[in-house]
């Protein structure tokens, strides 16, 4: 049985301009332990998918299940990391993220909590920030801060929406191999589910199993690509393999071409 | 040499040679008698301050908020002693109700025993006030804002009850509740209550939807929604509307205190100016004035640590 599973997706939301569709009958799974990304431009709707994965947006049809139940709200099997706000500025790092797992782990003192809170401080290089507010980070460091609480909520699932959106280039990519790192663990336990929403095209390449393609207003799956990269990933190696190159023009073309709509049924693999 | 004349040769010591050289003119006949022996005695004093000050405080933008206050003093002081006994102003102003500022000192000092007892008496029954005020404001400010769809008919209603000033409660207050005291408690609390409440609301109604969002992920019950993060995260609007309500319980300190109080600077003010010793009610007017700026100062102090967190 799939981790997670999209059935006929239907998301209506009414703004400003009136009624409007953000998501059109979307369905796809995701299996245990696999790192999917969901790619598209913005306005696309695939932020919209993820509420609905984190249970704070309802979908208007269709559902989304995990481990075969419907989703109803938020659940503490899924952390979630957004590109801002995911820590509270008025909390410091450690606080934050003993908060978290206060959530989740209701049964632990709060020393237990602050020892957690370091361990997972310390695997993000984030050691000695510990009494620092979000506000006396860089959006890199409040970024390992927020990843730092998902991973120490211990779910099942992660679920990501554009966590480095906001975080200049080579940066953001220390972040991702950070991220892959930390997913891997040491082989031995369980490997995470991991919903990751970009637009960023190499790094969608660089992180995921497969990458699931959006079509704009209203989203539809438009295609999508495994990708078969030994792991573990490092960007200066895999940017120079033909096979990268091939993948990324691909992924180019359906990006930036208008008529996505008729390349929508096409499955592209590598 | 350049440093100490840069500090020395600025325009509060020019206002506070000034004010010395007015004082020699000759007095022109008032109504009330100044004694000038405590004015100057005020200047000197604060001039030492001032010296203190420009030479002690090493941060530009500290040091001037205290020399320039000290200068706006000065320049009252001086208009103050001009007008009320060195210039012969027509009729009208030499009237009872502008008295010189020496003889208001004098009253301030002459009766600085029972001042400190008004002082303590007016913040006892403003901070009882205050306290219940914020104790109900806030949480039902938080309540309503929450709950959006009550919240935006409740903003319409606060609105219109904030509109009533809570002098029109007094006489409700003194028939409903058992003693004069409460009624004056009473007026505080609904001179403080609907800032407050407002300022929560709209505090509520403005927290950054991301914010609710993270926390909806952590599953977080609805108590703690509203303390841990609903509260923390409006609570820089919220103390907007605790400032402005601080600022009116005061203004209604003296009509609180019109109701049976034996004691409290409002009394005190209000009591003088009845009986046409305008005198005395300044010097009481000017009391609640510092006790307010050094309220002020602490209550900002207060709001500096609660806030840290924010840029």
């Amino acid at each position: 049985m799939s981790k997670i599973e999209i059935k006929n997706l239907h998301a209506e939301y009414t703004d400003k301009n009136g009624l409007f569709l953000a998501l059109k009958d979307v369905s796809f799974s995701v299996k245990e332990g696999e790192f999917i990304s969901v790619i598209g431009s913005s306005g696309c709707g695939k932020s919209t998918l993820l509420g609905v994965l984190q249970g704070i947006l309802t979908p208007s049809s269709g559902n989304a299940f995990i481990d075969g139940r419907p989703i109803t709200g938020p659940g503490t099997d899924r952390a979630a990391v957004f590109q801002h706000y995911s820590l509270f500025p008025w909390m410091t790092v450690r606080k934050n993220i003993a908060f978290g797992l206060k959530q989740v782990k209701k049964n632990l003192t709060r020393s237990e909590r602050y020892a957690a809170a370091h361990v997972f401080l310390k695997k993000v290089g984030l050691t000695g920030f510990e009494h620092k507010y979000p506000f006396q980070l860089s959006g890199g460091m409040q970024q390992r801060a927020a990843i730092a609480r998902a991973l120490a909520m211990d779910t099942n699932i992660l679920l990501m929406d554009e966590p480095f959106g906001a975080i200049g280039a080579k940066n953001r990519s220390n972040m991702q191999e950070l991220l892959l790192t930390l997913w891997e663990g040491d082989g031995q336990s369980r490997k995470k589910t991991v919903v990751f929403v970009t637009h960023d095209i190499d790094e969608a390449i660089f992180l995921s199993d497969r990458i699931i393609m959006l079509t704009n207003s209203p989203g539809q799956i438009a295609a999508e690509f495994d990708v078969h990269f030994p792991r573990p990933r490092i960007h200066s190696t895999i940017r120079k393999t033909g096979e990268y190159i091939n993948l990324r023009n691909k992924l180019m073309t359906l990006f930036y071409d208008e008529n996505t709509g008729a390349a929508a049924e096409e499955e592209y693999a590598i | 040499m350049k440093w100490i004349c840069k500090r020395l040769l600025i325009i509060p010591n020019a206002l506070f040679i000034a004010f010395l050289l007015i004082q020699l003119l000759p007095n022109k006949a008032y109504r009330i008698a100044d004694n000038p022996i405590y004015t100057v005695a005020l200047a000197l004093f604060l001039e030492i301050v001032l010296l203190a000050v420009s030479f002690l405080i090493k941060k530009d933008r500290l040091r001037h908020i205290f020399t320039d206050v000290l200068g706006i003093i000065f320049a009252f002081l001086i208009f103050w002693v001009l007008a009320t006994i060195k210039l012969d102003l027509p009729g009208n102003a030499k009237q009872a109700v502008f008295p010189p500022p020496g003889a208001v000192l004098e009253k301030f000092t002459l009766d600085f025993g029972q001042t400190l007892t008004n002082i303590k008496d007016s913040l006892a029954l403003i901070f009882q006030g205050y306290l219940i005020a914020a104790a109900i404001a806030i949480p039902f400010g938080l309540f309503l804002g929450w709950n959006m769809r009550i919240g935006a008919a409740a903003g319409y209603i606060a609105k219109f009850l904030s509109s009533i000033s809570p002098l029109i409660y007094i006489p409700y207050a003194i028939v409903l509740l058992p003693t004069f005291r409460a009624a004056s408690v009473f007026v505080i609390v609904m001179a403080s209550f609907w800032p407050i409440l407002a300022s929560t609301m709209s505090g509520v109604l403005n927290v950054e939807k991301r914010i609710i969002d993270s926390a909806k992920t952590l599953c977080v019950g609805r108590f703690t929604m509203l303390f841990r993060i609903i509260l923390p995260a409006s609570l820089p609007q919220i103390f907007i509307g605790c400032n402005q309500g601080l600022s009116v319980s005061f203004i209604l300190l003296v009509s609180a205190e019109m109701i049976g109080a034996r004691s409290g600077l409002g009394y005190f003010v209000n009591n003088y100016a009845n009986f046409g010793n305008y005198t005395t009610a300044l010097a009481g007017v000017i009391t609640i004035g510092i006790v307010v700026t050094v309220i002020t100062f602490l209550f900002n102090l207060l709001q500096r640590f609660l806030l840290r967190w924010k840029q």
